[in-house]
C-alpha cells in the first residue's frame, strides 16, 4: 500500500473511533431524518386523504372522481439537501481542520514528518479519507432517506427517481470534498492553526449564508412569502414578461449568486431532483442541457480546491507548526 | 566529511534574529552511543531537529548515515529512528494499529511479524490490542522506541528519552538503548539533562552553550582530561562556566 493508501487508512481508523465526528455526522443526520420523515409523513396525510375521500366517493355513489393531489416524492428531499448545503459545508470545515490541527494537538506530526514519505502523501492520504469518509456519509444518509421516502412517506420510487437521488448524492459528495479540502489548505497555510479555523468559517459565512442570502434577497419574487407573482396570480407567461424588463437586475443578482458555489450545489441538488419546478418530471438529458455548467463549476471548484490543499500543505507549512 | 554516522560542518540555525544553533561541527562515529548535553535553549533540541530533517539549516551541512539533510532528507528519514521528547501517539488506535501505521511509513509493506518481534524486543508483549490512551508514560516512551526501531534504522536519535520517567521507567530505558547498540549496532544520539544517565550509557559526549559546542570527545578522555573533577557532573559545571572562545 502506498503511503498515501496508509495515511488515508490511518485517517478512516481514527474519525471512526472520535467522538466529535460521531456527534456532528449524528447531529447531520438526525436532522436530515427529521426533516425528509416530517416531509415523508405529511406526504403520506395528504395521500392518505385523498384516497380516503375517493373512497367514500365512491361508497356514497359519486363517480366524478377529484383529480389526485400533485405530490412529488423526490421534493422530500429539499430539507435534506438544504442540511448539507448549510451544515454539512460546516462539518467539512470542521474535519478538514481537525485532519491537520489534530496531528499538531496530539504532538504527532513530528513523527509523521520524520518518515520517508512523498511531498503528496500526507496531504494526498487526509484527503483520500476525508472523501472517503464523505462517501460513506453520503451513501448512508441517501439509503435512509430513500427508505424513509418510500416507509413512512409510502412514496413508489420508479428507478428514474433512485438515478435522480444518485445523481444528487454524487453532487453532495463533491460539494463536502471541496469544503474539506479547503479547509486542509487554508489550515496548513495558516502560522496558527486558530487562524486558520476562523479563516475557513469566514469563507463558509460568506459563501454559504451570506452572498446566496443576497441573491434571495434581490430576487423580486421572493419579497412576499409563497412568491411575489403567485400572490398576484400572475401567469407564468406574463411572469416572464414582467422580468424581461428587469434583465439586467436579474443578471447582477444572477452573478451574486453563482458567485458561491453552494448555490451551484443548491441549484444542481434542485434541478436533478425535481425541487425546482421548471425541471420537475423533466427528462434527465433536458435538466443536463441546462446545468452542465454548473456541474462543470462544482467539479472545476473541488479540483482547485484539492489542488490547493495538496499544493499548501507542505513539509515547511507543516513543520511551521512544530517549531 | 567522513563514512562517520552524523558529521556536521558549521551547522547553523536562525529563527528569525535568534541564533539557536552556531556554526556546530561534530562527527560521530558508527556505533556510538552519543549524549548531547547543555542546559535549557543550549540547542540540543534544534541540533536533532535538524539532523532528523525536521527542521532546514540556515547555514551549514550535515550528513546523517552518509546522505546530506537537505540533498538526500527522504534517504535521511528512512535510515533513521527519533524518539521526540514527550512522544505522543494517535490514542484511538491500537498500540498494533500504530505501529503498523508508522511501519508502513518507513516502508515496511508485511510489518506485522516484525512488530512483534520489536515488541517482544522491548518486553512488550500481549498488549498489542489496547488503545494508547490507556498507556503510562514509561510505556510511551518504550512505544516510541518501538515505532523508532521498526525499520531497523542505522541511526537512532532520542530526544530527552528519559523525560518524565520514574527511576525504573531510567533503568529499563537505558537497558533498552545499550542493548540496541550492543545487539543491533545502531548509532545512538541523545540529547539528555540526566548526567548520571550519561555516564553509565554514553561512549561519547558533546556539550553544547548557547548554541555553541564547547566541547566533544570521548567520554573516557573527557573524563581523563579533568583529573581535578570527581563526576562528569563536576566537568560539565566547569565547561559551563569557562567563557566561550
Amino acid at each position: 500500500m502506498s503511503s498515501t493508501g496508509v495515511i488515508a487508512r490511518k485517517e478512516l481508523l481514527d474519525l471512526r473511533r472520535d467522538r466529535l465526528f460521531a456527534v456532528l455526522i449524528g447531529f447531520l443526520a438526525v436532522a436530515t431524518l427529521i426533516s425528509v420523515g416530517v416531509a415523508a409523513a405529511s406526504f403520506r396525510s395528504q395521500l392518505d386523504a385523498y384516497n380516503l375521500y375517493v373512497q367514500q366517493l365512491t361508497a356514497s355513489g359519486g363517480t366524478t372522481v377529484p383529480a389526485a393531489p400533485q405530490l412529488f416524492p423526490l421534493q422530500l428531499l429539499r430539507g435534506g439537501v438544504e442540511y448539507l448545503e448549510i451544515l454539512g459545508a460546516l462539518f467539512a470545515i470542521v474535519l478538514g481542520y481537525g485532519t491537520v490541527a489534530k496531528e499538531k494537538y496530539r504532538g504527532t506530526l513530528q513523527l509523521l514528518l520524520s518518515r520517508p514519505v512523498g511531498r503528496f502523501a500526507i496531504p494526498g492520504g487526509k484527503i483520500v479519507g476525508l472523501a472517503a469518509v464523505w462517501l460513506v456519509v453520503v451513501a448512508a444518509l441517501t439509503i435512509t432517506t430513500t427508505v424513509a421516502i418510500m416507509v413512512i412517506g409510502n412514496a413508489p420510487l420508479q428507478a428514474i427517481d433512485l438515478v435522480r437521488i444518485l445523481i444528487a448524492a454524487v453532487i453532495a459528495w463533491v460539494y463536502l470534498v471541496f469544503w474539506s479540502s479547503l479547509a486542509i489548505g487554508i489550515t496548513a497555510l495558516s502560522p496558527r492553526l486558530s487562524t486558520g479555523l476562523i479563516v475557513a468559517i469566514v469563507v463558509w459565512l460568506a459563501f454559504v449564508l451570506i452572498i446566496p442570502q443576497i441573491g434571495d434577497t434581490m430576487d423580486p419574487d421572493n419579497q412576499v412569502p409563497g412568491g411575489l407573482f403567485a400572490t398576484l396570480h400572475i401567469q407564468k407567461s406574463d411572469e416572464l414578461k414582467v422580468l424581461a424588463n428587469f434583465a439586467g437586475f436579474d443578471g447582477i443578482r444572477n452573478g451574486v449568486e453563482v458567485s458561491s458555489i453552494t448555490k451551484h450545489f443548491e441549484r444542481l441538488s434542485f434541478a436533478f431532483l425535481g425541487i425546482k419546478d421548471k425541471y420537475n418530471q423533466q427528462p434527465l438529458g433536458l435538466v443536463w442541457a441546462d446545468m452542465w455548467g454548473y456541474a462543470i463549476t462544482l467539479t472545476a471548484a473541488t479540483f482547485a480546491a484539492v489542488t490547493f490543499a495538496v499544493g499548501v500543505t507542505t513539509r515547511r507549512n507543516l513543520q511551521r507548526k512544530i517549531s | 566529511m567522513t563514512n562517520s554516522a552524523i558529521a556536521t560542518d558549521a551547522l547553523s540555525k536562525s529563527y528569525g534574529s535568534t541564533l539557536a544553533l552556531d556554526a556546530l561541527s561534530l562527527e560521530v562515529a558508527t556505533g556510538e552511543i552519543f549524549g548531547l548535553l547543555g542546559h535549557n535553549g543550549a540547542g540540543k533540541t534544534t541540533t536533532v531537529n535538524l539532523l532528523t530533517t525536521l527542521l532546514a539549516p540556515s547555514r551549514g551541512t550535515a550528513e546523517v548515515a552518509g546522505h546530506s539533510v537537505t540533498a538526500a532528507a527522504t534517504e535521511v528519514r528512512r535510515a533513521i529512528g527519533y524518539l521526540p521528547e514527550n512522544v505522543q501517539f494517535y490514542d484511538t488506535l491500537t498500540l498494533m494499529e500504530n505501529l503498523r501505521f508508522f511501519a508502513q511509513l518507513s516502508g515496511l509493506h508485511r510489518p506485522d511479524q516484525r512488530i512483534r518481534d520489536v515488541l517482544r524486543i522491548l518486553d512488550f508483549e500481549g498488549r498489542d490490542r489496547q488503545k494508547l490512551g490507556t498507556f503510562s508514560k514509561g510505556m510511551r516512551q518504550r512505544v516510541g522506541i518501538a515505532q523508532a526501531i521498526l525499520h531497523s534504522p542505522s541511526v537512532l536519535f532520542l530526544d530527552e528519552p528519559t523525560s518524565g520517567l520514574d527511576p525504573e521507567g531510567v533503568r529499563t530505558l537505558r537497558e533498552t538503548i545499550v542493548r540496541l547498540n550492543t545487539e543491533f549496532g545502531m548509532t545512538i544520539f541523545m540529547n539528555t539533562h540526566l548526567l548520571s544517565e550519561v555516564t553509565k550509557t554514553c561512549t561519547s559526549i558533546a556539550i553544547l552553550r548557547g548554541g555553541k559546542l564547547v566541547h566533544q570527545d570521548t567520554l573516557a578522555n573527557t573524563l581523563a582530561d579533568f583529573p581535578g573533577e570527581d563526576s562528569l557532573e563536576e566537568i560539565y559545571f566547569r565547561l559551563e562556566s569557562e567563557p566561550v572562545s
